[in-house]
């Protein structure tokens, strides 16, 4: 009797302590998320007090509107190209900066990156990037290399999003993989070393396995933000040349604030977007589930 | 913050009180409104250099009428949502800066006040003080809903040494202007060499510059919508030639710059000769001692129509109604008319009253009489609430026909396609 009592005030103290955190979730998580789900079902226009339900009209016009299927397409590449730099060079920078003398002052360099807002990213290499007068064109002039307009080609605006991303985040990564290298026992590697097994051999027995759910870590949570890449699009290219690096989140943040503040269409964007960053992350969970101990 | 005092009210005091409110009302109508409202909102998209001379402005209004304005200043794309987001909710400002294709879809929206006959002559506000196409801008659907400022417009900046290395110089020494568009072609065919470009339009971006794009519409008759203001207007002959030449500046002329650009950086540099671009430029121009000269927008098509984007200032909605507040942002509206010259000299717009033309510190410049100049040939966007959001999807169209991603048709078919599918 004692006991369940005192489990009882032990349940209601947890709910308690749990309120404000549980509140705030509901308040700025769950009822938004609610909200732009009954949107998506309605024309509503921001700043018309009015909107009536249209079922799955909106839904319907998604699949017709080829600029949505553009997007889509660009922002699936963005996140496939971009996730094979983010998971090798950080990891491999993480390799060489484990040990050494100057590896403080060198992750501190390599994390500088990560420091800046992505407008002052996105400017800095729009600058650099400038066609025109911009100093990577300069130097290569210089150096007798063919130049080009690199976000204002078709065929390279993609990968100079790519690779401005990978300088922004590859610093966060990389201390995400120190992280997880370190927790590895050392006398694992002794212990390989003892047996004859040399670097590489050791790297692919112990570091890979033992990393994985870092890697599990680096490659759901880069997916996921890939999938709502926008500062960096917004910034450089405006989504162009025409509509090559347009991608869903610049599309829908046109179609809530600038074509017409459709906010109905512009959640079910949205929601279809959750739906698919849901899908592939349910992927890569069971794909690099396996053996993973938390 | 003082709390307001609670004491009883004397004879003395009522009487004194009553004497200040005769004085008062004896007081014009904008000293009247400095004395009852102290403070004022004031939301503007002047982030360039014009921003700065604001500023030194609205300290003067301030220092000379008592009225505090609470400036919020944010990039023009950003400032119209905020408007559609916060007026609906009362929080919008009391003024606010827009342009001219703006007024239709606040309008329709029920974002904006209308300015009524009244309110208009109270302000001493006429029509046969402005330039007619700034005054009837900020009429919608026969209802007036703002006032022009100044009108921002596009002219011919002509970079001296660029032109000089290319000898394109006149008899006078000077650079030459082109006449007409193969002129301007084969013109900018001499100039341009490596990474230094022949000609330009847009200050940054060029690909995507819709205001260009529409100034060239416009010198051909044709425009983003047709004359029903229902569908697209992109796919006549006269649109589809534009595009034709939008399309071959880069790719098939090798003249312009890359689509992303940026021009003013270009032209700043003595890497761009001619270049089409805003009046708002030229004030950084010459602050970064560029040698150039302008000269009217060419005609490059069949008119010589110049692009124009006149400020306009307008009331949002309030929450519920504010008399003295309202009062004071009118103050604040006679007042710049009435110092509009300054706004004109040191931040390089003309202004939309014709109350500064004839000053002799204006038309004594050169770049603000060829601006003056091109008054009779300015023409505005069309009249409907569809104008903006059928810019936002012109831009990357024109992109692409820019880059060579679609042939010219077929960018403005698309582009038809995209126009007539946004609601109503």
């Amino acid at each position: 009797m004692g006991a369940a009592r005192q489990r009882r005030r032990q349940t209601r103290a947890a709910y308690l302590l749990l309120a404000p955190g549980l509140t705030l979730f509901v308040v700025f998580r769950v009822y938004p998320l609610l909200e732009g789900l009954r949107l998506s079902f309605t024309n509503a226009r921001l700043g018309r007090a009015t909107a009536a339900f249209v079922g799955l009209d909106n839904y319907a016009r998604l699949l017709a509107d080829t600029r949505f299927h553009v997007s889509l397409v660009n922002t699936a590449f963005y996140a496939v190209a971009s996730t094979v730099p983010i998971l090798l060079l950080p990891l491999l920078l993480a390799l060489a900066l484990n040990r050494g003398a100057l590896r403080t002052l060198l992750r501190s360099v390599f994390f500088f990156p990560f420091t800046l807002s992505v407008v002052t990213v996105g400017l800095a290499w729009l600058w650099l990037l400038d066609p025109v007068v911009g100093p990577f064109n300069y130097y290569l002039r210089a150096l007798g290399v063919p130049t080009r307009s690199w976000l204002a080609d078709p065929q390279t605006a993609m990968w100079a999003i790519i690779a401005t991303t990978v300088w922004w985040v590859t610093g966060y990564y990389l201390v995400v993989y120190l992280a997880g290298l370190q927790d590895i026992p050392r006398e694992l590697y002794e212990a390989a070393a003892l047996d004859g097994a040399g670097g590489a051999r050791s790297f692919v027995a112990i570091t890979l396995p033992l990393l994985r759910p870092v890697l599990l870590f680096v490659v759901v949570t880069h997916v996921i933000g890939s999938f709502q890449l926008f500062g960096q699009v917004f910034v450089l290219t405006g989504g162009g040349p025409g509509d090559a690096t347009r991608t869903v989140v610049q599309h829908l943040f046109e179609t809530a604030f600038q074509n017409f503040f459709q906010f109905g269409l512009a959640s079910a964007m949205a929601w279809v977007l959750f739906a698919v960053i849901l899908v592939f992350s349910l992927v890569q969970f069971r794909l690099l589930r396996g053996h993973t101990e938390y | 913050m003082r709390q307001p005092s609670h004491t009883a009210v004397s004879r003395r005091h009522l009487l004194a009180g009553a004497a200040l409110a005769g004085a008062a009302s004896a007081l014009p109508a904008p000293r009247r409104a400095a004395a009852q409202s102290k403070a004022i909102t004031y939301w503007n998209g002047l982030t360039g250099a014009d921003g700065k001379v604001m500023d030194e402005l609205l300290d003067r209004f301030t220092r000379e009428t008592g009225v505090k304005v609470e400036q919020q200043r944010l990039p023009w794309a950003d400032l119209y949502a905020k408007l559609q987001v916060s007026v609906p909710a009362g929080e919008g400002p009391d003024l606010a800066l827009i342009h001219t294709v703006e007024v239709p879809h606040f309008a329709s929206d029920g974002i904006l006040e209308p300015i009524d006959d009244a309110a208009l002559a109270a302000a001493g506000m006429r029509g046969e003080d402005y330039l007619p196409a700034t005054w009837q801008g900020g009429v919608y659907e026969g209802k007036r809903y703002s006032l022009p400022l100044d009108v921002p417009q596009h002219i011919l900046y002509l970079n001296a040494k660029v032109m000089k290395d290319a000898g394109l110089v006149a008899a006078d020494g000077r650079p030459r202007v082109p006449g007409s568009r193969d002129e301007l072609v084969s013109m900018a065919k001499r100039i341009a060499k490596g990474d230094t470009y022949g000609f330009a339009i847009g200050t940054v971006g060029p690909g995507r510059y819709t205001w260009g794009f529409h100034n060239l519409l416009w010198q051909n008759g044709a425009n983003i919508f047709a004359k029903d203001l229902k569908r697209a207007g992109v796919t006549e002959p006269a649109a589809l030639e534009v595009a034709e030449f939008w399309g071959a500046l880069e790719a098939q002329h090798k003249i312009a710059p890359p689509a992303n650009a940026n021009c003013r950086d270009a032209f700043t540099a003595g890497r761009l000769g001619m270049w089409i671009a805003g009046s708002w430029n030229f004030t950084g121009l010459r602050e970064a001692k560029v040698d150039f000269t302008v000269a009217p927008v060419p005609r490059l098509f069949k008119q010589p129509v110049v692009w124009a984007m006149p400020h306009q200032y307008s009331f949002p909605k309030p929450k519920a109604a504010d008399r003295a507040r309202r009062e004071a942002a009118w103050a604040h509206v006679r007042w710049m008319t009435d110092h509009v010259a300054e706004w004109t000299l040191k931040a390089g717009q003309v202004s939309a009253s014709r109350k500064s033309h004839t000053d002799p510190r204006i038309t004594g410049d050169p770049v603000l009489k060829t601006l003056l100049a091109q008054a009779p040939n300015w023409q505005v966007g069309q009249s409907t609430p569809r104008w903006v959001a059928a810019e936002n999807v012109t831009r990357p169209v024109i992109e692409s026909v820019y880059t060579g991603q679609r042939a010219a048709r077929a960018g403005m078919e698309e582009l038809a396609r995209q126009i007539n599918a946004l609601p109503d």
